[in-house]
């Protein structure tokens, strides 16, 4: 059936990788007679640019239309050789890889001589395959120049004012009636002391005035479909406003919330308890006195790790166990303001620090020097004797046993207490039920790759960003941001994205319509067409991974995955078995 | 041992006290020819503390520093050890025996 085709088959020594384990040349002599076969060589290495070169020329002085590499795994060299064959002038598609690496020699090194019977078996299977391959064209798509940023906090600010400046259009949806995220709060930061205010205000400033931003304030996204580089959304005010978008990428950048004490944790309900963002949003150092809520301060604790860093127990059945990297350094850093506020001949106030260790990596650590050397105690309580907090007379009482004077128990009255909270992901079940993002299971946005693709999705085209992701600080978050722009806007700026067309295809005549495909496939990539007087089923080419469900419920057979048809695997198999049979 | 906020306080306004900057690493304790294992650190920590009870319960040791510099030498803080003992006991001479 196959005589018509013309294949070329090359072996790869792998330098000994291979060679040492399998006999090459008895594979290439083996597989020569198959049919259609009409090269079939070895190779010190296949990969090498020699060996290119040779096969290149073999592919146009034989006019193959179908070629087998037997080499090591595809993970590694897949693409080389895809990029071999379209520069020798054939189809990428009608390329087969043949994993002889790392399924016969690496597999078997006790064997030589079955797992050379194995490689030929699979290099025919290859051939049988490469046979029946069809030129394939990758489906591209037209990208929309436009953005969606979800959420105008820091990141997302900072991610759609630097896509507007790459020239592309950036709609900027934020849920709450005010931009600027929890940073808009905030009073002077670490490390330089430029306040949050100031920092939100000027990114504001910026995006009101940028002609290619528009904010949405009050308003969240209700709708999408389409897919990446060709996304249709609709943006719904809290008045019931309706916005459509045509966008061809989505940043996600919906921050974080703060970690709430449960009732008697740590103290948490007596007067005098806060919280870090309410010591933040109350506390106030003009005039040379340390104050809360119009109240003088002569002494503060500041409990650490509150919501962070936690372990399973009876009480705390699902615990956050990550840190939250921003509270040691934001509470230091209050610290050392409130010791410089003295230095300049302000209020004494008594200030204690009990932490579990102090995590202001970085830059950072001057603050934790400043603060220190400024007078603030610092002292360490161990995971299992957490500090507790009490009612006095007057103020209130934190008892703790400190390490580091012999485990002395320390009673440190106090006017006020603060609880250094961490941060925990936000709730947000019907934006995450639009995009279909899923949320890792502490609860954070999911990224792909936590190194290596740390701002990209499962969903390609939308990207997340910020401390939506995981516990960061601004300079990380705007880091994020900005890796996020940076992957948007390489995507868009090409002007279209080319899909890969290993995708499920449907055979017009064989299908019936009885929507057993449409309610298998979890992509939304199966539509309703009609055709020739019935109605049909049709792939959305755009919206298809190639994943398969569609194709064993069908009950015509009318389906098939292009590069892994049911013709081409069941021809592998006989291909893979003949041999054995021959044996 | 409840802390006394005026004494420390008092320690923190007292001149040339920097042992705020100690990072409790005990090294200090560990090359004290005198061999008091509160010398200097954990005394240190007892004043910034306010815990005037520990104090009280060392005052001979606060006196029996030989002001050697040895720990000072060592203190990789950077904090003016044998300084910090020597404004100790003037705060110690003006609160517990009034010479001051």
């Amino acid at each position: 059936m196959a005589a018509h085709r013309r294949i070329g088959v090359f072996v790869c020594h792998c330098g000994g990788n291979i060679s040492d384990h399998v006999d090459v040349k008895s594979v290439a002599d083996a597989v020569a007679s198959e049919p259609g076969v009409v090269v079939s060589k070895t190779h010190t290495f296949t990969c090498s640019d020699a060996a290119q070169q040779e096969m290149i020329a073999d592919i146009r002085n034989e006019k193959l239309d179908g070629l087998v590499i037997a080499s090591c795994s595809p993970k590694l060299h897949l693409f080389t050789f895809r990029g071999m064959a379209e520069r020798a002038g054939i189809n990428p598609y009608q390329y087969v890889h043949v994993n002889l690496r790392e399924q016969c020699s690496w597999a078997h090194t006790d064997d030589p001589g079955g797992a050379t019977r194995k490689g030929a078996a699979l290099v025919r299977a290859g051939i049988a395959k490469a046979a029946l391959s069809r030129s394939l064209h990758a489906l591209r798509v037209k990208t929309a120049p436009c953005v969606l940023v979800i959420g105008a906090g820091i990141s997302g600010l900072r991610a759609a004012l630097a896509l507007a400046d790459l020239g592309l259009e950036v709609h900027l949806a934020e849920q709450a009636d005010e931009p600027g995220g929890a940073v808009r709060r905030w009073g002077p930061l670490a490390p330089d002391g430029q306040s949050g205010r100031e920092v939100v205000g000027g990114l504001l400033a910026r995006v009101r005035a940028h002609p290619r931003v528009t904010l949405h304030t009050a308003t969240g996204l209700v709708a999408k479909s389409g897919s990446i580089g060709d996304f249709h959304l609709t943006l719904r005010s809290a008045g019931g406003a309706e916005t459509a978008l045509h966008a061809g990428a989505i940043v996600v950048a919906t921050g974080f919330d703060s970690y709430e004490p449960k009732p008697g944790e740590f103290g948490r309900g007596l007067e005098g308890v806060v919280t870090l963002p309410e010591f933040r949003d109350g506390a106030d150092l003009q005039g040379g006195t340390l104050t809360f809520r119009n109240r003088t301060v002569k002494s503060v604790a500041f409990i650490y790790c509150v919501g962070s860093r936690q372990s399973e127990s009876e009480t705390c059945p699902s615990p956050n166990a990550w840190c939250s990297r921003f509270c040691c350094t934001a509470a230091t850093h209050l610290a050392a303001q409130i010791a410089a506020q003295e230095a300049r001949g302000g209020a004494a106030v008594t200030q204690v620090h009990l932490y579990r260790d102090i995590r202001t990596y970085g830059h950072n650590e001057r603050v934790y020097e400043e603060a220190r050397r400024g007078g603030a105690l610092f002292l360490r309580y161990g995971d299992g004797t957490p500090p507790t907090v009490e009612r006095a007379d007057p103020g209130l009482l934190v008892k703790v046993k400190d390490e580091l004077t012999g485990d002395a128990e320390i009673e440190i009255p106090a006017d006020l207490v603060v609880l250094v909270t961490g941060m925990v992901p936000r709730s947000n079940p019907g934006l995450m039920d639009v995009l279909k993002l899923p949320v890792s299971k502490d609860g954070f946005l999911g990224e792909i790759h936590i190194k290596l693709r740390p701002v990209e999705t499962v969903i390609d085209g939308v990207f997340i960003a910020g401390a939506a992701q995981s516990p960061k600080s601004m300079a990380e978050s705007v880091g994020s941001a900005l890796a996020a722009v940076a992957k948007a806007g390489a995507l868009l700026k090409k002007g279209y994205v080319d899909l890969e067309p290993l995708i499920a295809r449907v055979d017009a005549d064989r299908c019936l319509w009885c929507d057993e495909c449409l309610k298998a496939c979890p992509y939304g990539a199966i539509e309703k067409v009609p055709c020739g007087g019935k109605e049909i089923a049709q792939v959305v080419a755009s919206q298809c991974k190639g994943e398969g469900a569609c194709v064993p419920v069908c009950p015509h057979g009318a389906l098939d995955i292009e590069g892994y048809t049911d013709a081409q695997i069941t021809a592998m198999i006989d291909a893979g078995i003949r041999g054995e049979a021959v044996r | 041992m409840r802390m006394s906020t005026r004494l420390a306080a008092e320690a923190k306004r007292a001149p040339g006290f920097d042992a705020q900057a100690c990072m409790s690493c005990g090294v200090c304790t560990a090359v004290c020819p005198m061999g008091y294992e509160v010398l200097p650190r954990s005394l240190f920590r007892m004043v910034l503390l306010g815990l005037e009870e520990g104090v009280r319960e060392h005052l001979p040791k606060i006196y029996s520093c030989l002001l050697c510099r040895m720990c000072e030498a060592n203190c990789p803080a950077g904090v003016r050890i044998a300084e910090n003992v020597r404004s100790l006991r003037t705060l110690v001479n003006r609160r517990e025996f009034k010479l001051t």
